[in-house]
């Protein structure tokens, strides 16, 4: 359609410029007679100067030839036939042309330059307009939408489109799926290279951003260089990837936020049940000095019960923080020998005269943890060897190196676990089906194990027959030997 | 005949109340306090010769009132507190206090905490080394001042009873039960974790790396060994 508009203004011109040579003859036969014929080439010569100015070099060429014609045919002897007989109008009539035709290249171009340059400001301008607008987007509503519109609106485009790869979704302004589909879009922010529809009059370019990818945007309509276009995707990749850090700076705080919330929280919940039962084991502890052997037996319960459920609201919290991310870990060079040492004292009332055999081997490096944790998940692995094993057989603890770690493991002479329950032991709340009800326990020991071991980068597997026994296995990470290792 | 007085600040009504009858079966005077603001006030009147004090009240904290004690004070504060993390315990020592319970405890626990706290360590002025020199790290028993690097370092009774043993034993490795029944006293004996956390703490104060300790050093199964680099 605006190339049919194109052609009948360019015809109309044309006819335009043929009729103002036919004017300027009719003046010189008809009206103004006796004049010079040099005054009638200028008097072309001028006309035409002001055809290829106003209209273009195709106009001013039609008219230098219509011109030259005419002035050949009514004005240079013999008149009224295209033949000449004067060998010095020859020159006079290819002077007129060839001025003709160059005075109309040279002001054509010199006008095309002028056109050029406001157009080049335009754009400038509009640049400069649509970079205010885009430091003023609004936070609140998707950014590449925004983008579309304002880059519609200030460039006065028919349509824009804006593939944010981010979201992957598509923001259209006045630019339908028949003319630029989504895969289009999609193809060029992967492909990374411009797309342009010479028919559609449609630029598809990609959006990036020091080698990160945003998107893609289409534009129809226009005749923006390809230079601003540049420069509007640019633009619109600035305005998307700061929005998106932003967001991400955003969203980042809240989740501390969120986090030291919830650290707040359990440690209130840890003050607030550990409260009652402090009261409560101070006191039963102090009757059981005084009271008589029948009562004793009845205030030692209370005081292990409440040892119990200190124990397990220290196990719960400790899981919630686990959970919530909050394992924050005080590594430090640990020998294991200690680890082991440690833990086996803390257990020392469940572990009353058990056998526990510990294995080393030679020249075992220290270990990088923290040793409240690494002893925390070694004493889960030594309570539950305790309670699912008969309280005569033996308990074995080895610890050898397997550069870059040590690999320590607990072996029990129970009835070992049954193959489809041992995908599921460290799952939380998990209870091995057939001793749920013999065994006490909350499932959760050997989940809190494991997060404990995975954080320190080591591993925690089982290996298990029925009737031989479990031996539970974790690595923890070996400190790195130096010439001078002193313990 | 009294055998001390101790202030009790806590938050909690209940836990004082407990406490309040388990430390008056036991000869001490017991004063209380609910906040730190009146923890203060009763500490310049009644000049205790023991501090517990609760970790979690609101307000300014456990851990400034316990600042703020020891600004004018060497007496012994025992800290009460729900946190189980080494990391916890060693910035209550940070903050001048000399021991902590953890939440619950039982009255055994709590009296024997009481009586090591008071109890002055049986290794005499006279009888222990006066002194110990080395390139960075010099102890004057004394005159009770230490000089790690080019700080001067300020330990706790309990810290420096700790470290005077070690010295005096230097060079030979010394039992965890040894240990803490040399500091603490004959109620010890089992707790090498409680013994750990002053062992880290202390090297964090003299160690120069206190990862890779060249005094206090760790013998596995055993205990710990006071060594001396120049031997």
């Amino acid at each position: 359609m605006m190339i049919s508009r194109n052609r009948i203004r360019i015809a109309a011109q044309l006819c335009g410029s043929l009729a103002i040579v036919a004017a300027i003859t009719l003046i010189y036969t008809r009206v103004v007679t006796n004049v010079n014929s040099t005054t009638i080439a200028l008097t072309f010569l001028l006309a035409i100067l002001g055809i290829a100015t106003r209209w273009g070099l195709l106009e001013a060429i039609v008219a230098s030839v219509g011109g030259m014609l005419c002035f050949n045919f009514f004005f240079l002897p013999p008149v009224g036939t295209f033949t000449i007989a004067d060998p010095q109008n020859w020159v006079a009539l290819f002077a007129f042309l060839v001025t003709a035709v160059v005075a109309s290249q040279l002001s054509t171009s010199v006008r095309k330059r002028a056109l050029e340059a406001t157009r080049r400001q335009q754009e400038m301008e509009r640049l400069y307009e649509l970079s205010r607008g885009l430091m003023l987007v609004d936070k609140g509503s998707p950014i590449a939408g925004q983008v579309s519109h304002r880059t519609a609106q200030v460039f006065d485009l028919r349509g824009v489109a804006i593939f944010d790869r981010r979201i992957d979704f598509v923001y259209r302004t006045g630019l339908t799926d028949d003319s630029v589909s989504d895969r289009k879009l999609r193809d060029v922010a992967t492909e990374r290279t411009t797309f342009r529809d010479a028919s559609a009059d449609v630029w598809i370019l990609p959006l990036n951003l020091g080698g990160e990818a945003a998107g893609s945007l289409a534009i129809c309509g226009s005749e923006i260089s390809e230079t601003a276009l540049h420069a509007i995707g640019n633009l619109a990749a600035i305005t998307m990837l700061r929005a998106h850090a932003e967001e991400a700076a955003n969203r980042m705080e809240a989740a501390r936020q969120n986090e030291a919330m919830k650290s707040m929280l359990l440690d209130a919940l840890a003050h607030e049940f550990k409260t009652p039962l402090t009261s409560i084991k101070a006191a039963a502890s102090s009757i059981l000095d005084e009271a008589p052997p029948a009562q004793q037996e009845l205030v030692t319960v209370i005081e292990e019960e409440t040892d119990r459920l200190d124990s397990l609201v220290t196990e719960t919290i400790r899981m919630a923080r686990i959970e919530a991310g909050e394992l924050h870990l005080q590594k430090s060079p640990e020998s294991v020998a200690e680890l082991i040492e440690s833990a086996l004292v803390k257990l020392r009332i469940l572990l009353e005269d058990r056998d526990i055999k510990i294995e080393f081997s030679p020249n075992l490096p220290e270990v990088f943890v923290d040793a409240e944790l690494a002893g925390l998940a070694l004493r889960q692995l030594l309570t539950n060897a305790l309670k699912y094993s008969n309280p005569d057989s033996p308990i074995c603890v080895r610890a050898s190196a397997e550069a870059p770690f040590v690999r320590i493991s607990v072996k029990d002479s129970g009835p070992g676990i049954p193959d489809k329950e041992r995908a599921h032991i460290f799952e939380r709340y998990y209870r091995v089906a057939e001793s749920a009800d013999r065994v006490p326990g909350t499932g959760m020991g050997l989940t809190i194990a494991r997060e404990i071991v995975l954080s320190h980068g080591g591993e925690m597997w089982v290996e298990s027959a029925p009737e031989q026994g479990s031996e539970f296995f974790f690595t923890l990470p070996a400190v790195k030997r130096n010439a001078e290792g002193n313990s | 005949m009294s055998a001390g007085k101790i202030l009790v600040v806590d938050d909690e009504p209940q836990i004082r109340r407990v406490m309040k009858v388990i430390l008056i079966g036991e000869q001490y005077e017991v004063v209380e306090a609910r906040s730190e603001e009146t923890a203060l006030e009763r500490f310049r009147e009644f000049l205790p010769d023991l501090v517990l004090l609760d970790l979690n009240m609101p307000g300014m904290g456990g851990l400034e009132t316990c600042r703020e004690i020891r600004e004018t004070s060497e007496v012994p504060i025992i800290i009460l507190t729900v946190r189980q993390e080494d990391q916890r315990k060693i910035e209550l020592l940070d903050a001048g206090a000399d021991d902590y319970i953890t939440k619950p405890f039982s009255k055994k626990e709590l009296l024997a905490r009481i009586r090591a706290a008071m109890r002055r360590s049986p290794l005499s002025t006279t009888s222990g080394p006066h002194s110990f020199i080395s390139k960075d790290l010099e102890i004057d028993f004394d005159s009770r001042k230490i000089r790690a690097g080019k700080k001067t370092v300020r330990l706790t009774p309990k810290e420096f009873d700790l470290l005077r043993y070690l010295v005096s034993q230097a060079g030979k490795p010394v039992p965890h039960r040894e240990l803490l029944q040399a500091v603490w006293g004959p109620d010890y004996g089992d707790q090498t974790d409680y013994l750990r956390v002053f062992i880290t703490h202390l090297r964090k104060k003299i160690e120069r790396n206190p990862a890779k300790p060249q005094y206090i050093v760790t013998e596995p199964w055993m205990g710990y060994r006071f060594n001396s680099p120049t031997e």
